[in-house]
């Protein structure tokens, strides 16, 4: 009897973890295209930080008047010497606004969960993207600071019989770096949509709580370990003698 | 039984087995934690660093956890085993 409830119950409601926004597919030169609904979060994202910053940078003075252009120094201050903390003074001005941008993208992309949206980080190829602008990047320091030579030396250090470990270990870092980005917040997003479907119609305090955690605190952390992941990674590759 | 209700019981178990996988981050995020709290004991004044190296460790135990984490959700909502029965 209450066996036979409960199926009926869960037939009636679906579990989805889709947004209320919808793919769009059209066709153009004989071929489909599909805008995924994750893009188009990005680009709510990339609007909403593009308005923001041009609001806070326009006309700056050389002495702070309002509160606004202290609020964009302070934004300025903090990612640059997170930076030199990181990575040493001699990239502080290179990736200062590359690591600021990225984090900013990161974390408000995480933070459109909360806003009902699909969140951007729960499809496994816009956080892939991201690991692998890490990866050039990383390619790139070790091809301009060893030169060519001494990038393919670096694979059979410490000793030649490592090279299989140096070149599995060399991509390993990007997909672990987006499989972190993607799993963290999609868990989040399970977990959650499997309680409010456990929960059905009771779904009251319990959710708010997961969603205070997964979405708050996990994306805060976990897009501070990626941009740190990225910054540690490039530091790493340094092959320069300083 | 059939075989699709049998490939989807079996996959909806292998997915919980998969994440029993997260014991093992669990642990190694509890000593990271653990440690790094000894060390901030032992020099409060270099907190901010244990702290940012405490977080990298966490992020590099939690990897393996994640993994499982792509197994069971592989299971879950895009199941491979279902496109052989036919």
């Amino acid at each position: 009897m209450i066996n036979t409830a409960a199926v009926l119950m869960a037939e009636e409601r679906t579990f989805t973890v889709d947004g209320p926004l919808k793919s769009i597919v059209f066709e153009l030169f004989g071929k489909e295209w599909v805008i995924a609904e994750t893009v188009f979060t990005q680009w709510i994202v990339m609007l909403v930080l593009a308005v923001l910053f041009f609001i806070l940078g326009r006309n700056l003075k050389l002495k702070p008047e309002g509160k606004r252009q202290v609020i964009a120094e302070w934004i300025v201050g903090f990612f640059t010497g997170y930076v030199e903390d990181s990575m040493g003074v001699k990239y502080k001005k290179r990736f200062g606004p590359y690591i600021g941008s990225l984090f900013c993208f990161i974390i408000l992309s995480c933070l459109m969960g909360l806003f009902g949206l699909k969140n951007p980080t729960s499809d496994v190829s816009v956080t892939a993207s991201w690991a692998i602008i890490t990866f050039v990047l990383v390619l790139w320091t070790k091809l301009k600071t060893g030169g060519v030579k001494g990038y393919l030396h670096s694979f059979i250090e410490p000793m030649p019989f490592m090279l299989p470990f140096n070149i599995i270990g060399d991509f390993a870092n990007p997909i672990a770096q987006a499989l972190r980005l993607f799993g963290n917040n999609v868990s989040g997003m399970v977990i959650g949509g499997l309680v409010y479907f456990a929960l059905g119609s009771f779904a009251i305090l319990v959710p708010a709580v997961l969603s205070l955690y997964f979405d708050l605190f996990s994306a805060v952390i976990q897009s501070y370990i990626f941009v740190t992941l990225t910054m540690s990674y490039v530091a790493m590759a340094d092959m320069s003698e300083e | 039984m059939d075989n699709l209700g049998f490939v989807l019981g079996a996959s909806a178990i292998g997915a919980g087995l998969a994440m029993i996988a997260g014991l093992g981050p669990g642990i190694g995020e509890g000593i990271c934690g653990g440690k790094a709290v000894e060390a901030i004991g032992r020099q409060p004044e270099a907190s901010g660093a244990i702290t940012r190296q405490m977080i990298i460790g966490d992020a590099l135990a939690e990897t393996t956890g994640l993994y499982s984490l792509i197994v069971a959700l592989l299971l879950m909502y895009a199941n491979p085993f279902i496109g052989q029965l036919k």
